[in-house]
């Protein structure tokens, strides 16, 4: 280090032999360009006391030994694509970086930091952000949807199933399957779920399994277990794998769905082996049986119930028109009798109408005949008298003109003027002969005078 | 029957449609036979299905399939190995 050397004042006391004294300042800033030399490294410890101001964020790295003040730009830390909330106090993380000093100032305090230009999750943490990251990456690839599409039997006669050979996972299936009243065929592909060679081992085993053409599903199992302990079942490789695959692929790995990738890819996830029995099988064999018991009955039910209606449909409508001919002939009658009754009563109705009209009729007759006979009686009796009045008065007044008539009447009698010496000239058969030519052409005439009658015959000369 | 039904779930699927159709007393005497003649055969299929996993549990290796493959490529490849369990 370079260092400027400054002149000791003459009256100080006696101290130590060594160079300087330096001006502060000075010397802080080439301390913080030392401690800039120094070499990057990677430290690793757990978060405590994490702040963040508006340009960094401050916090402790510690472990049991010890700890170091760390400060990260905020725009570096957000490049670094962290899971949200991953640093975080009590975050076991990896560090990358190297010691920085800031010098201070008249006002500001200095401090030491070990800056900060990359940080990655640790442990627990790390497997959960490599397992977020290739989850985002395979689901980006749409292969979460690929499984969950493929049909899936619910009566499956042979089932592949990986796991490990020892495991309890292998009983606890067997034990899912036999509740299901299921007794097909298993094909057990084991493999190692553990180790480093756990997940080509896998893969390999649950593409052999797909590989046989009786295989209609398959089962990966393993008990429960850290993140750690399940990781094989997060292998990218072994994930891909299962999701390309033309076999449904059922999952049953941990204590908890979703913990592990291959629940994503899987075309059902389940929390145990148990319950992956199920998801096999969805059928429960017992049931199903028993069901198919009914269905059969009720076909045999159904069937002779259709014939035997049927008979007896046909047996009642074969007595149908002898029913239907008493029906109508009852209803014919039902009709007359009403229409007689209809009629006897329109009848004696019309008889009443007419016998009240009569009586009404004959009741008015019967007052102006009444009234006619005393008007005709009055008339009559006026008349009577009339006539006895005018009876007696014309035969006094025709005696009184017959007696004129017969004086006249004898004034002009022939005979009266006969007896006054007048002679009536007649012809022989007593016709008058009024005219002296008449005379003259008869032969013979008479003369009739009132006392007789004499012939006279013409004389010629 | 016309065809032989694809799955288990098909003619279960199948078969509650007849008992449906019979059950609503709207299909004929003829239609009505048909369907319990063809609801028989599906009968007979589901159970022949339920029995194919119904007769006793038989476990087998792949290790041990994948070798008797080996050893005779040409032979079906669960026929012929032993029951366990």
């Amino acid at each position: 280090m370079h260092q400027e050397q400054i002149a000791p004042a003459p009256s100080e006391p006696p101290q130590p032999e060594l160079p300087g004294p330096f001006a502060v300042g000075r010397y802080a800033a080439r301390l913080q360009q030392e401690l800039r030399k120094r070499a990057r490294v990677l430290l690793i410890g757990e978060v405590a006391g994490l702040r963040r101001t508006k340009v960094q964020s401050y916090f402790e790295l510690r472990d049991g030994d010890g700890a170091v003040p760390c400060a990260i730009w905020n725009n570096e830390l957000e490049k670094l694509g962290l899971p949200e909330d991953g640093l975080r106090d009590g975050a076991e993380v990896v560090v990358a970086g190297g010691p920085d000093y800031y010098p201070g100032g008249g006002q500001a305090s200095p401090s030491f930091s070990f800056r900060v230009i990359h940080v990655r999750l640790a442990g627990e943490g790390d497997l959960l952000a490599r397992l977020a990251a290739l989850r985002k990456a395979l689901q980006a690839e749409g292969l979460f949807e690929l499984q969950a599409r493929l049909p899936r039997p619910q009566l499956p006669r042979t089932i592949g199933v990986v796991t490990a050979e020892t495991g309890a996972a292998r009983q606890d299936l067997l034990a899912g399957l036999d509740r299901r009243g299921w007794r097909g065929t298993v094909v057990w592909a084991f493999a190692p779920v553990q180790d480093r060679h756990a997940a080509p081992a896998i893969t390999r085993a649950i593409q052999d399994l797909a590989a046989l053409e009786e295989v209609e599903v398959i089962v990966a199992c393993r008990g429960g277990g850290s993140l750690a302990d399940l990781w094989a079942f997060c292998d990218e490789t072994l994930c891909r794998t299962v999701a390309m695959l033309r076999v449904p692929v059922i999952s049953a790995v941990g204590h908890q769905r979703d913990t592990t990738l291959i629940d994503d890819v899987a075309a059902v996830a389940c929390s145990t082996p148990t319950h992956a029995a199920e998801a096999a099988v969805p059928l429960d064999c017992t049931a199903a049986r028993e069901s198919l018991q009914r269905s059969a009955a009720a076909l045999e039910n159904r069937s002779r119930g259709a014939v035997g209606e049927r008979a007896r449909h046909l047996a009642a409508l074969a007595r149908g028109p002898q029913r239907a001919l008493q029906r109508q002939r009852h209803d014919l009658n039902q009709l007359v009798r009403e229409i007689r009754a209809a009629a006897q009563r329109r009848v004696e109705e019309r008889r009443t109408f007419q016998g009240r009209i009569a009586m009404v009729v004959l009741g008015r007759a019967l007052n102006r005949a009444h009234e006619a006979v005393g008007s005709a009686r009055t008339r009559n009796r006026r008349a009577g008298d009339s006539l006895q009045r005018a009876g007696t008065s014309s035969i006094r007044r025709r005696r009184e003109a017959l007696d004129r008539a017969a004086v006249a009447l004898r004034a002009h009698e022939p005979e009266r003027t006969l007896e006054r010496g007048y002679a009536l000239a007649e012809t022989m058969e007593g016709k008058p002969l009024t005219s002296a030519e008449g005379a003259a052409k008869a032969e013979r005439f008479g003369l009739r005078f009132h006392d007789g009658s004499l012939p006279v015959r013409r004389a010629d000369g | 029957m016309a065809d032989q039904p694809k799955s288990y779930e098909s003619a279960v699927e199948r078969l509650e449609s007849i008992i449906d159709r019979l059950d609503s007393g709207q299909a004929g005497l003829r239609e009505t036979l048909d369907l319990c003649k063809e609801g028989r055969e599906l009968v007979s299929y589901c159970a022949g299905e339920l029995d194919a996993v119904g007769e006793g549990l038989r476990e087998l290796r792949l290790d041990e399939l994948a070798a008797r493959l080996e050893e005779a490529p040409a032979a079906p490849p669960v026929e012929g190995e032993s029951e366990a369990g």
